[in-house]
């Protein structure tokens, strides 16, 4: 350890010196400028200094002065002040900016001046609270343990819990085990409740979508419980650099959130390089495997001794990776391994371990998921390699943020595999470079979501009408609960009637919690694995040939009244692939817009306008709320590698049906009739355009690719009732050569989750950049008939289906 | 506004949890001919207090019979395992006339803020009977007073007496005094669940401790003076009463009542068995059935009572066990003389399992120990640690032909290890003489050719 700085400043410069050498080495192979699609160098920068605020206590001074921190960054200092003064906050920094003493500093000095206080810590998952503990303690044991820090989750034995209870000044806990563990049993907490001050929500960025809108209403449940207990908790929120902090903090919170986003953190120079994989078969539009292509990258940076994390999008690419990078280094005799992986599922005595070998050096190399993007101490590293786009600026930001030594130089390296998105980023580097990250959107009043959470709140405490939960009418809703016999109105306030316990059927991040279980039965009965509901009628119906871990399963039974799937082990060289019809219907339009023309507010003028078709341009678009019918009628056997049809079968599995909301475009007949393309290019152009603008969708939205689905349907014609009751239009989502034509298409981007988690109507207002933007991605892919990376892979399309999309497109940025 | 309602039936969260609780929800509280109807049916009179209104149900019953606490059993029921009660508890605990028998009906057993104890059933010895006391509430607002009523008769009568009333009535009581945020639950001298006694002393012949069970099988059923048969069902009780809130039929309520009423005089009863049990002298211990025996010794090895322990589980050995059972009492029995030094006792009966071939692998370490530490007999003790090794491998393969439990793996492994070390050493101490069988119970394993270190 004890180096003289004249020793650590020459290999600083020598680190510098290997990355440029790495770099170059990049650039000498890239003949055709292709590869490296971006290579831009952002400066160091000082770091911004500010005294320790004048009311903090003497012992936690010296506590953070014995850890070496005898000064604050102007960020933390100000998050403290702003804190201080009862404020709710919300700290967005990037990665290793010391975003934990933003909130431990006045939580704790709030604890050792009044041993009373109380605070509960939120983290996302739980190996997040656990490092959070090994901090907190560390800053304990200095303070000669002068207050109790404990986590709570499943984790937590039996007989340490009533402990935790009494004793627990700052408690560590996951927004689930709030959700099922704490709020419905909030009388054995009182101590806490009675005293709870502050309330630490880290990582805020994660809580969107579904898994957001749950948390908010939570949050509502937590309040509502502070509140029984004569409290108002304050407030500290940290996320991750996201378009609108401020705005999902104060929509989570549902009160005013000061935003604090400047950043006094010293930070390296780093290069940011954009690595697109070279073209095998430019007509196809086949890459390179990225996989391998990561590992070259990354083994690149470990031959020159630079560290290295490399970031993979799944387990099994983990995997993968760790495999070629152990193989190329391997490890002395009798000495640890060097590259080690790192991801949910390892063993918390193994991942502290990992950690504290990338702190020290020991470990030269990590593959992990994003498990460490999130606030894990792992110390700054040299560089990063990501393997594929990790769907978000956001997160792609975070990940880099891994590397950059204090002093030094670093370089942090995107690796984009086929996908749409990934190739419309390396081939857009202006895109992430020059945009704000992306928006989080929550609805917390989505009705699903919302009266799940008020089952759980009569739960915890009855409820009475005049009270005030979300933006709903209460006394309806309970009035609806008491009818169908969950609550009963007693005096004035509605009781819980039933014998089961809500939470308990309320899963805050899959979308539903009805899951079939799938049962191997070539032997002994023997559980294999689960899958949620809609998921299980595309890959778990009868006959279909399911996939796990890489053994083959053939479906004997599905049993959908138990909620199970028998299947047995088989070995055949071919995979099933359902058919599913869907169809929607819109059953209310919130708001349309024809192209570029003024908007019509409402959906008489909307109406009034479409009737006279030829005044107006060429398309329209809206969002409401829709019917989404969708039912799996059969199913096709395709043979491995030849991708031919084989057989097919026909199922009977009930329809599902989901209320939602979607946003939509309308292509109206003249614009389609005066397109010089066939109608069966002309479909596949739309199913193009349809893959297309979902990719872009997700990257506008931020949202998980799951919680946005697509479907191509038949506008209503103008004749119909205003319910559109009797229109029920039939769209296979396959095209054949026989589909008939549609007549005025609409092409649907809606939310898969019943009731809607509020993607449509911020599409509805992005739409000129969505289309736009999907322009952009087709027209610059290199391929020629369309492939994964713009229109889809060519072989489910007609020929012309990509300069179908474009010509359509042509039309809607007109 | 046909469209919202639309809205509404298509959410998967207002689907009634059952079809027939789709009904319109109206008060508890009905016309008052209904009212008196239902005090009838109960026999229930109206409490009044400064919260408020409830029922209360009182009747006195000839059975069970007043059963006269002994110190013993006093003693070991009161005692936790780290613990003996302080002096003025065990006055208290002394008087039965402070004990209080508790059984309570709830809207279900999940627990939590939202799980109501709508019905409170009390009881105590009165007059050489039993004495019971019911609290009802007739909806969610009557539920102050009812707790009310209930802190005044725990503070008079602060020992309580129930059955599972650790882990699921009382913490539930304590919950819903803590949810009025203005009736303190008042402090227990002592609690006796009796649940972790009958589990002790009858799960091994009965398999299941449900008091029903216990009434069927351990106490004297003609002599109880009542009958389970016209008995509502218990997993319906939460149903009853919801039904009775929307509006629902009576009847059902009585029925539950009575449930109570059986539940608290057969824990009354339960008392009487299970202070007679422990109370009575090692002499008449005959007249029980063996695995009632054994149990009862085990329910005093964890009390700490180990001397009764140890008669308790000779004299269900001397009785006679089914064979899996007997494994396990000899081992327990081996244990205890071990504990009191009796070696050479314990000697015995590890050397008996080896012939009678009962878990052989603990009886050849236990002897392994005892030939080298006690008897100092290191041939011996080096015999036993071979053949307990080999007999421990071969179990290892039989268990693994089904399954790899990797805690079992483990437990293998280091007694493996174990066995390894301890034949080194007497290996060390004294070269194995060629071949000589134990004198008695001569094992007939083969013996392994060499330690060879791992497998």
């Amino acid at each position: 350890m004890p180096e003289s700085l004249a020793v650590q400043r020459a290999k600083e410069c020598s680190a510098i010196a290997r990355v440029h050498e790495v770099l170059d080495e990049f650039a000498a192979r890239d003949h055709n400028r292709e590869i490296l699609t971006a290579i831009r160098h952002f400066p160091a920068r000082e770091a911004q200094w500010a005294d320790f605020p004048g009311w903090v206590n003497g012992k936690l001074r010296s506590a953070y002065a014995a850890k070496g921190v005898s000064r604050l960054y102007t960020h933390q200092a100000a998050a403290a002040e702003a804190v201080h003064s009862g404020r709710n906050v919300v700290i967005v920094t990037p990665t290793a900016s010391g975003k934990t003493l933003c909130y431990n500093l006045p939580v704790l000095n709030a604890i050792l001046e009044n041993s009373d206080t109380r605070a509960l810590y939120l983290f996302p998952t739980k190996a997040l609270a656990q490092d959070q503990l090994a901090e907190l303690y560390d800053l304990n044991q200095r303070l000669d343990h002068g207050f109790g820090v404990f986590t709570y989750d499943g984790d937590t034995p039996g007989d340490a819990r009533k402990a935790i209870r009494e004793k627990g000044h700052a408690v560590l806990t996951n927004p689930d085990m709030l959700h099922t563990g704490i709020l419905p049993h909030h009388t054995r907490w009182t101590r806490l409740f009675e005293n709870l001050r502050y309330i630490v929500l880290d990582e805020l960025h994660t809580y969107r979508g579904v898994f957001g809108s749950h948390l908010c209403n939570v949050l509502r449940r937590l309040r509502r419980i502070a509140r029984f207990y004569g409290r108002e908790p304050q407030f500290i929120c940290c996320s991750a650099t996201i378009a609108n902090p401020g705005e999902l903090a104060s929509r989570l919170l549902e009160s005013k959130v000061a935003v604090l986003d400047s950043n006094g953190a010293p930070a390296a120079a780093k290069t940011f390089v954009f690595y697109n994989p070279p073209t095998v078969n430019r007509a196809l539009g086949i890459r390179r495997n990225y996989i391998n292509e990561s590992a070259r990258v990354a083994q690149e940076f470990l031959k020159h001794e630079l560290q290295t994390i490399v970031f993979a999008n799944s387990r099994l690419h983990t995997e993968i990776l760790l495999t070629c990078l152990q193989r190329a280094n391997p490890h002395l005799p009798g000495k640890p391994e060097t590259i080690r992986g790192y991801r949910g599922g390892y063993l918390p005595n193994e991942r502290r371990e990992i950690e504290r070998g990338l702190r020290e050096g020991k470990i030269r190399g990590v593959v992990s998921t994003s498990a460490l993007e999130l606030g894990i101490d792992v110390g700054s590293l040299d560089s990063v390699v990501m393997a594929g786009y990790p769907g978000t600026i956001s997160a792609t930001w975070q990940r880099a943020g891994r590397a950059g030594r204090r002093s030094g130089s670093s370089c942090a390296v995107l690796v984009a595999s086929s996908a749409p998105l990934d190739q419309f980023m390396v081939r857009h580097p202006d895109y992430f470079f020059g945009h704000t990250p992306e928006h989080a959107f929550i609805q917390p009043d989505n009705l699903e979501i919302l009266i799940n959470h008020l089952k759980c709140a009569a739960f915890e405490l009855p409820i009475a009408p005049r009270e005030k939960f979300g933006d709903v009418d209460l006394p309806d809703l309970c009035a609806r609960l008491a009818e169908a016999g969950f609550l009963h109105l007693a005096g004035e306030n509605y009781h819980w009637t039933q014998e089961a316990y809500p939470a308990d059927t309320v899963s805050l991040r899959s979308v539903t919690s009805d899951n079939f279980v799938i049962i191997d039965i070539s032997g002994e009965p023997n559980v294999v694995g689960e899958i949620d509901f809609p998921s299980a009628l595309v890959f778990v119906h009868e006959k279909a040939i399911y996939l796990h871990g890489g053994q083959q399963y053939h479906v004997e039974h599905l049993d959908f009244k138990e909620r199970k799937a028998y299947v047995k082990g088989v070995a055949v060289d071919y995979y099933t692939d359902a058919v599913r019809y869907t169809q929607v219907r819109v059953l209310e339009v919130a708001a349309s817009d024809r192209g570029n023309h003024p908007a019509p507010a409402t959906l008489s003028e909307a109406k009034a306008l479409s009737a006279s078709p030829r005044s107006a341009s060429a398309h329209s678009h809206s969002h409401g709320d829709v019917l989404v019918r969708s039912q799996v009628v059969g199913f096709k056997k395709i043979k491995f590698f030849t991708n031919e049809t084989i057989g097919d079968g026909k199922l009977e599995l009930p329809e599902n049906e989901m209320h939602t909301t979607a946003y939509w475009v309308t292509l109206e007949r003249p614009m389609l009739e005066s397109l010089p393309f066939s109608v069966s290019e002309r479909q596949s152009g739309m199913l193009g355009l349809l893959h297309a603008l979902e990719c872009v969708a997700t990257l506008l939205l931020m949202c998980d690719r799951r919680d946005l689905a697509t479907a191509i349907g038949e506008r209503p014609p103008e004749a119909a009732p205003e319910d559109g009751r009797s229109v029920a239009v039939r769209m296979e989502e396959a095209v054949s050569t026989n589909a008939r034509e549609l007549f005025e298409p609409n092409l649907y981007l809606y939310d898969a989750y019943p009731g809607g988690i509020g993607f449509s109507e911020p599409l509805f207002r992005a739409h000129d950049l969505l289309v736009r933007k999907t322009r952009e991605l087709i027209s610059s892919c290199a391929c020629e008939w369309g492939c994964p990376s713009c229109v889809g892979p060519p072989g489910g399309l007609a020929p012309r289906a990509k300069e179908a999309a474009l010509a359509i497109l042509d039309c809607l940025c007109a | 506004m046909p469209r919202t309602a639309d809205r509404f039936s298509r959410l998967r969260a207002l689907e009634p949890a059952r079809p027939a609780a789709a009904r319109p929800d109206r008060p508890a509280l009905r016309a008052p001919d209904e009212e008196d109807r239902l005090l009838q049916l109960l026999g229930a009179g109206v409490v009044r207090n400064h919260f408020g209104e409830h029922l209360a149900i009182r009747n006195w019953y000839s059975t069970p019979e007043y059963a006269e606490p002994s110190d013993v059993s006093l003693e070991l029921l009161s005692r936790t395992r780290d613990a003996s009660p302080s002096r003025k508890t065990r006055a208290t605990l002394g008087d039965p006339s402070r004990w209080l028998f508790l059984d309570t009906e709830t809207t279900g057993l999940a627990g939590g803020t939202g799980t109501y104890a709508f019905l409170i059933g009390l009881g105590w010895w009165d007059a050489g009977g039993f004495e019971v006391e019911q609290f009802f509430m007739r909806d969610f607002t009557e539920e102050y007073s009812l707790l009310q009523e209930l802190a005044v008769r725990i503070t008079e009568r602060p020992v309580l007496v129930t059955f599972n009333g650790k882990s699921f009535d009382w913490p539930l009581l304590e919950n819903r005094f803590a949810m009025t945020r203005s009736i303190v639950a008042p402090k227990l001298a002592a609690h006796l669940d009796l649940l972790h006694p009958a589990r002790a002393l009858w799960k091994l012949r009965l398999g299941s401790v449900r008091l029903m069970d216990l009434e069927r099988r351990v106490l004297d059923r003609e002599g109880l003076g009542w009958h389970r048969k016209d008995d509502v069902d218990s997993a319906l009780i939460p149903q009853h009463y919801f039904d009775y809130l929307r509006g629902g039929p009576l009847a059902p309520l009585a029925g539950v009542v009575r449930h109570n009423q059986m539940d608290l005089r057969g824990l009354a009863a339960l008392f009487g068995k299970i202070n007679a049990m422990l109370s009575d002298s090692a002499g008449r211990f005959e007249e029980y059935e063996s695995l009632d025996l054994f149990g009862l010794s085990r329910f005093f090895e964890r009390r700490g009572d180990s001397s009764r322990a140890q008669i308790a589980c000779a004299q269900a050995l001397a009785i006679g066990l089914p064979r899996d059972v007997r494994a396990r009492a000899r081992k327990e029995l081996a244990r205890m003389a071990k504990r009191r030094g009796e070696h050479e006792r314990a000697a015995a009966i590890w050397e008996e399992m080896v012939a009678d071939s009962q878990d052989e692998v603990h009886a050849c370490e236990q002897l392994a120990i005892y030939y080298e530490r006690r008897a100092k007999d290191f041939p011996r003790a080096l015999e036993y640690a071979k053949v307990g090794l080999a007999k421990l491998r071969r179990e290892r393969t039989a268990c693994f032909g089904n399954s790899h439990d990797p805690y079992l793996a483990s437990r293998f492994a280091r007694q493996e290890k174990r066995f390894i070390e301890r034949s080194a050493r007497l290996e060390r101490k004294a070269p194995p003489r060629s071949s000589r069988a134990p004198r008695r119970g001569a094992p007939g394993a083969a013996e392994p050719k060499a330690n060879r270190a791992l497998w």
